[in-house]
């Protein structure tokens, strides 16, 4: 059996899955400290399952810690950002399109070197050794002792990148390095602010990860623990510890896995009505689509991928106009419990219209007695108007697609939608979330730059997919279950048109 | 006029809808020119109009593979270096600098040279959009040679070029670009101000501000933009405003070939209902064909927005399942003689078909 845990900014949820089957789930209030919250869901997750600790092989987290330290500017820790390119990007240092705050909880310390290299492999400049000691004289100087270190073309040559770390690990042991070449994709700046990100959480990520294992060994629980990251696939918690930026998107990741979980459906429209928004994704094949647009954390403009999602201003909380015509995007949001009609406050809102219209019994409803049966008609289907068009959207096709409704207000669906062709609510939408988690895979990377004229393209592809395959394995995949995602092929602009980037991500279930 | 450094998003927002999906992304020349302008204050615009018939104008901008300066990032003097070098090789300063194109990061590149050399720039460009090669510009269709010319690469090296045809230098300047890390900023096509009169696109400079205005304000779903839009180009150098279609990417596929991303898209009507259309892309968006037959061909301008935002995507950000509009708008006159139609009609992109004007179609 294995537990899935969702720590989020307001609930930790937790389940336990037997295969499939659902034994226990429950939704507890993360707390401050993060460990009472996550032991009191255990605790009741254990009673409520009468599970013993022993039963227990794994245990998966998912959380949102780490993105909600960067849009909250908490928990952030002082950077060093080295840039190697010089004598390129004159005038244009890390962070200088940052916003404010977040740059000054950070500090502007950068540094800008020579070294790194043209997409054709000559060198934009040789590197100085005296360069780079004065740099680490002053970082020695400065106290700061996590550094991002970011060269120009670095997914395609590393060297420099390695090179500087060794020479800070050498005079500052104890520095915590993040080398941009591990967040991918071409594009320096994208690359480099993905890499400061990372680094200013990782005196924050030891914390939580440490957090996290406390809470479980608390518990007499000493299975291998993984992490849920951006693309729903697992790392172990050390891998986190080093990498907590991947965690980034994996809230949305693990609601649509969840989903596509509790239903079964490989490809279905998810919508995961809360008290603001309708949240609108798309699973392709069991995975998230994901989205293609320049992606900002907090503001900063970073090169990863996350599932493309659809926010529209509709929830059990959003303000209906007196006339039912106009629903959203303002919501009493979760002081509905005080301002909603049924709850005896003053604001007509969604849910008091459910309640009106005799579908739902929640609160008080001869309070919304007095509202005309034309407005709720009406409210009614401008809500379902709005999901239509909007699922309309986000549908790969034009047929109807059967859609999952998660997420407290999904209760606002009262009628049929015309883009679906089956509606699902399925038992347990509240820990979507930590279901997702739990089924998590493991995955493999892997790269490398190729000339299709000297090496065949399959054999190419081959060679690459097993270097991917052998990734997934050590990091504990079972080899019998390994199957290719994603292969990406890049050709290199201005080069000899052979010459591609070739990139294979696999996964594989748990050994 | 002058432009100050709190206009530049504005002109880098319109520069990105002009640029009908070419021009590379202008966040990296933006935040240059916002750097320099707030550092050195703003820059004098003149119309061509007012210029002296005998002063000595230069184009300025950006050649190369913008994909590559994604990794490889300019340097805030360069524009002003190269311009520094122009003017060593012919012995004067100039008294003005001119854009190469109004569409992406070159409508940026020569304010910055302007404001970093102290001379003014001419509200006016050689394209009025973007296009992808030098003898496309409306100075090389209206006869100005290429060169003296200059070109200046990310470790200050400067390469001088004397060639009377624009389709040598054309070559020249490109195979530069490659050996120099895929980007090189160039001054060429110099012109006296009567030249100038005669070959550029006037007003795009300043146009461009007030089209991104127009689209910042109505940030959005795209189903409100189309009134705007035909506001804003109704008393312009443009043609008709039309939104040719929304809905959503159910294919693109393009590759590199030659230093161009080539290629297809299509887009279905969200509710499936009906034709597709379909686009053509060589860097650029060229070709709209709807059903089988072309609704808006290069050199008039194709435009796609984000359907929620109203934001315009470049081709290499457009991907499948996204939500767009398509608009399209008819291309300055200049553009619509049969001198530059045999350097930029559909033809020369390799499509065996014959421009009509959007108003005809």
């Amino acid at each position: 059996m294995r537990i899935g845990i969702d720590v989020g900014g307001t609930h930790t949820d937790a389940v336990i899955l037997s295969g499939d089957e659902v034994i226990a789930a429950t939704k507890a209030l993360t707390s401050s400290d993060v460990v009472s919250g996550i032991t009191e869901a255990l605790d009741t997750l254990m009673k409520d399952g009468g599970v013993k600790q022993s039963q227990i092989d794994k245990v998966m987290i998912g959380t949102t810690q780490f993105t909600n330290a960067i849009i909250e500017r908490r928990e952030l820790s002082p950077v060093a950002a080295v840039r190697i390119g010089l004598p390129s990007g004159q005038g244009l240092p890390p962070m200088i399109d940052w916003p404010e705050d977040i740059a000054s909880a950070i500090g502007r310390h950068h540094y800008l070197l020579h070294g790194g290299y043209l997409y054709d492999g000559w060198p934009v400049a040789d590197m100085d050794d005296r360069e780079i000691d004065a740099m680490i004289g002053e970082l020695l100087a400065s106290k700061v002792k996590n550094v991002a270190i970011a060269a120009a073309f670095s997914p395609m040559n590393a060297d420099p990148e390695k090179y500087v770390a060794e020479k800070i690990l050498k005079a500052i042991p104890d520095a915590k390095i993040t080398l941009s070449h591990n967040f991918g994709r071409l594009g320096i700046m994208e690359r480099e602010n993905a890499a400061i990100l990372n680094t200013t959480l990782l005196p924050f990520a030891e914390k939580v990860i440490s957090s996290f294992l406390q809470a479980l060994t608390n518990r007499g629980l000493t299975c291998p623990v993984y992490i849920s990251q951006n693309d729903g696939t697992l790392m172990s918690a050390d891998f986190v510890s080093a990498y907590p930026a991947l965690t980034f998107a994996s809230g949305p990741t693990n609601s649509l896995r969840g989903a596509y979980k509790l239903t079964g459906l490989k490809d279905a429209i998810v919508v995961d009505i809360g008290g603001t928004t309708s949240d609108i994704g798309v699973l392709q094949g069991g995975f998230p689509r994901e989205s293609n647009t320049v992606i900002e954390i907090g503001g900063v403009r970073t090169n990863f991928r996350m599932p493309d999602i659809l926010a529209i201003g509709l929830g059990g909380g959003s303000i209906v106009s007196s006339d039912g015509h106009v629903i959203g995007p303002q919501s009493v949001g979760h002081r509905l419990v005080n301002e909603g009609l049924v709850f005896g406050g003053g604001t007509l809102t969604t849910t008091d219209i459910i309640v009106a219209s005799g579908v739902a019994d929640i609160g008080d409803a001869s309070n919304v007695g007095h509202v005309q049966k034309s407005v709720v008609e009406q409210a009614v289907t401008r809500m379902h108007q709005m999901l239509d068009q909007n699922i309309e959207m986000m549908k790969p096709g034009g047929k109807a697609m059967p859609v999952i409704l998660v997420g407290g207000g999904s209760v606002l669906v009262t009628g049929g939608l015309q883009a679906a062709s089956a509606i699902h609510r399925p038992e347990n939408a509240g820990v979507a979330n930590a279901i997702g988690a739990a089924i998590a895979q493991i995955g493999g990377e892997s790269e490398r730059l190729v000339s299709y004229r000297e090496v065949p393209r399959d054999d190419a592809i081959a060679k690459v997919k097993q270097a991917a395959t052998q990734r997934a394995v050590k990091a504990g995949a079972d080899p019998a279950t390994i199957r290719t995602v994603d292969i990406e092929e890049t050709t290199v602009p201005y080069m000899d048109e052979s010459t591609t980037r070739v990139r294979v991500k696999v996964i594989g279930e748990i050994a | 006029m002058k432009i100050d450094a709190t206009q530049l998003e504005d002109l880098a927002l319109g520069s990105v809808f002009l640029a009908t999906g070419g021009g590379g992304d202008p966040h990296v020349p933006l935040l240059i020119a916002k750097q320099v302008l707030s550092k050195l204050g703003p820059v004098n615009v003149i119309a061509p109009e007012n210029l002296d018939d005998d002063a000595l104008v230069v184009a300025i901008g950006g050649v190369g593979a913008p994909t590559v300066s994604l990794e490889l990032l300019p340097s805030v003097d360069d524009a002003a270096r190269t311009l520094e070098a122009f003017e060593q090789q012919v012995g004067r300063k100039v008294d003005a600098v001119a854009s190469f194109e109004i569409g992406g990061g070159n409508s940026l590149i020569p304010l910055v040279a302007a404001a970093g050399q102290g001379v003014p720039v001419i509200d006016g460009d050689g394209m009025g959009r973007a296009l992808p090669e030098a003898q496309m510009m409306s100075y090389a269709i209206a006869g100005v040679k290429p060169t003296p010319a200059v070109a200046y690469d990310y470790a200050g090296n400067i390469t001088a070029f004397s060639t009377k045809s624009t389709d040598v230098y054309e070559r020249h300047i490109r195979s530069l670009a490659m050996v120099s890390g895929g980007m090189i900023t160039t001054a060429e096509h110099p012109m006296s101000g009567k030249e100038l009169k005669n070959s550029v696109i006037p007003g795009t400079l300043s146009f461009s501000i007030e089209l991104g205005r127009t689209l910042r304000e109505n940030r959005g779903c795209s189903d409100e933009l189309l009134a705007p839009l035909q506001a804003v180009f109704e008393n312009s150098i443009y043609g008709e405003c039309r939104n040719l279609f929304t809905g959503k990417v159910t294919d693109k596929a393009t590759r590199i070939t030659g230093g161009y991303d080539v290629g297809e898209a299509t887009i279905e009507p969200f509710d499936g209902n009906g034709p597709a259309l379909n686009i053509s892309i060589k860097n650029e968006y060229l070709l709209a064909t709807l059903d089988g037959s072309v609704i808006a061909s290069v050199p008039d301008l194709i435009i796609i927005v984000d359907y929620e935002t109203s934001m315009p995507i470049n081709a290499e950000r457009l991907r499948y399942g996204q939500r767009v509009a398509v608009f399209a708008v008819g291309c300055p006159n200049f553009y619509r003689s049969a001198k530059a139609l045999k350097v930029v009609g559909p033809r020369c992109f390799g499509f065996e078909l014959d421009y009509v004007p959007l108003e005809e179609v």
